[in-house]
């Protein structure tokens, strides 16, 4: 094995697929729902995204219920497809570590709508239980 | 400190064992069947121990609850089956208990149950909502005891021990019950012993209090001495209902009924201790079954979780669990009754296991995840034969349901 591609190479479907994504904070920020490719200069294919969303996982469900998640999700998205660049993960493990704050990933929308509009109107949303 | 905190947790887990499942189930298949059945809820003790003790070790060693792993294991598609069936079972637990709390009261106070319901939902949201994990774990479970009564009753019924152990030993079935009535009961004592949600929540529980590797000495204190004096209550609870009801030919299907040994070994204050425990059993599960919802859900989609955060932080959690909430009081003042959702829910309950359990067998032995803690040969050897009775009672449960229209 001389000439090794650059990058890590490890089993997609067993250690990246379905991983949880945690922020910086160790926020729960979302799964990986699927991937993006990319060809890089010597030929291989490199992950360049992580795809977030109903839209992503509605291809990996599969089958009739696959594409029922998948038209309902389009009718209602607004926005294109949410995505994480590869770059900003910085550890693969149990779960997948990146960079950023879950604010600026700004990947699930649904979650800081329900947020804004049901649960920060109930007294009490700010109080930390802990 | 730690000596305190493992005494704690042990003590929580014997009280937190029992819900309304445990409850009803116990009651009414020891004025039917006498102790003929206790292999059952032994076999179902054994392996809610195993499967507590796998899922809360992925636990603290990964920081992943148990639905997590469903999907990282099963992927989108089998995950989201999966989530579905446990779900349902789960929520129709939650139903049962909120019943079984509102039933409690309902003795306690001659007030109707239907009444409490609106009460205890209200009671059981705003806990979730603002009390702090470990004091909604540990009070409920340390108010639980209350049930150890049952002890205290049955030793004082001055029962003739070695009718009971034979009973039990020789697995005795009374002549005049058929046998496939009998196994449906056996599957029914089975899936109360082992419900899904108690590993959710174990899980669960888990990362919400942050555990590491340090803290598996805890987990195995609760797991392997909590779990089994959890049981002994169910045990007393079969065998009160043997020495008093059987006698006199009572068929439980009332709450009370599951009570009056007590009343009948210790007057009043027993069952003034028996009303506490039934109502802080019900109550901490449900407050268990609950969260476990929640958890589930979000665990499968990856939204943040957990009271470790504050609720506005993890919205959909709370708003999932509070839906839950709301469907399962519409259910209860559909004036179902209770002890019926509970025998319905004891068996599903069954019916579902396998789904979460293999996942959590599979990581349990992945060098990847669990890095040197992964299963020891004992363990594993147990937990694999554990795999086939799961599968087993799954299969059987709802053709015997069928079969026996559900243990006539």
């Amino acid at each position: 094995m001389t000439n090794k591609p650059p990058g890590r190479v490890i089993d997609l479907d067993l250690h990246l697929l379905d991983r949880q994504v945690v922020d910086r904070d160790g926020k729960f920020v979302c799964k990986v729902d699927d991937l993006e490719f990319e060809r890089g200069e010597n030929g291989a294919l490199y992950v360049a995204k992580i795809l977030v969303g109903p839209r992503a996982r509605a291809q990996r469900v599969g089958g009739r219920i696959g594409v029922w998640i998948r038209s309902i999700a389009e009718r209602l998205a607004t926005e294109p497809m949410p995505t994480i660049d590869i770059a900003s993960v910085i550890e693969i493990g149990s779960d997948v570590k990146v960079a950023a704050s879950r604010d600026e990933l700004d990947v699930d929308p649904l979650e800081d709508w329900v947020r804004d509009h049901i649960v920060s109107r109930v007294p009490g949303s700010r109080h930390a239980s802990k | 400190m730690k000596f305190l905190q493992i005494a704690l947790g042990i003590l929580t887990a014997i009280g937190g064992f029992v819900d309304i499942g445990d409850l009803v189930t116990n009651g009414l298949v020891g004025a039917r069947y006498g102790m003929s059945l206790a292999w059952a809820t032994v076999l179902g003790m054994i392996g809610i121990v195993l499967f507590a003790e796998m899922s809360g070790r992925v636990a603290a060693v990964t920081g992943r609850g148990t639905f997590d792993l469903v999907r990282e294991r099963l992927g989108p598609r089998a995950g989201l089956a999966n989530l579905i069936a446990s779900f349902l079972v789960t929520a129709l637990t939650f139903t049962a208990e909120i019943g079984g709390v509102a039933l409690s009261l309902e003795l306690a106070t001659s007030v109707n149950y239907l009444l409490w319901v609106p009460l205890v939902g209200l009671l059981v949201w705003l806990v979730i909502w603002r009390v702090k994990f470990s004091l909604l774990e540990n009070g409920a479970g340390l108010l639980g005891l209350a049930l150890v009564v049952f002890g205290v009753a049955l030793w004082k019924l001055h029962p003739d021990w070695g009718s009971l152990v034979h009973q039990a030993a020789t697995a005795a079935k009374p002549p005049i019950e058929n046998l496939p009535s009998y196994f449906y009961y056996a599957i029914a004592l089975f899936g109360a012993a082992m419900t899904p949600y108690e590993v959710f929540f174990f899980s669960s529980g888990g990362v919400e209090e942050g555990w590491s590797k340090k803290d598996l000495m805890i987990e195995r204190a609760n797991v392997f001495i909590g779990f089994p004096l959890g049981a002994l209550i169910s045990l007393s609870i079969a065998a009160c209902a043997t020495i008093v009801l059987k006698p006199l030919g009572i068929q439980v299907d009332q709450l009370g009924q599951v009570g009056l040994p007590v009343a009948f070994a210790l007057g009043k204050i027993g069952i003034a201790v028996a009303l506490i425990g039934f109502i802080a059993a019900t109550f901490g599960a449900a407050l268990e079954t609950g969260l476990s919802c929640g958890y589930s859900i979000a665990q499968y989609f990856g939204w943040q979780w957990g009271k470790f955060v504050k609720p506005r932080e993890a919205s959909r959690f709370h708003v999932s669990v509070l839906l839950t909430l709301l469907v399962a009081i519409g259910f209860v003042l559909t004036t179902t009754d209770p002890v019926k959702i509970t025998e319905y829910s004891v068996v599903f309950s069954a019916l579902a296991l396998p789904l979460t359990y293999f996942p959590i067998l599979v990581i349990s032995n992945d060098p990847d995840y669990m890095g040197e803690k992964t299963n020891g040969r004992l363990m594993n050897g147990a937990a694999t034969i554990f795999f086939i009775i799961i599968t087993i009672a799954s299969l059987a449960a709802i053709p015997l349901m069928i079969w026996t229209k559900a243990g006539q």
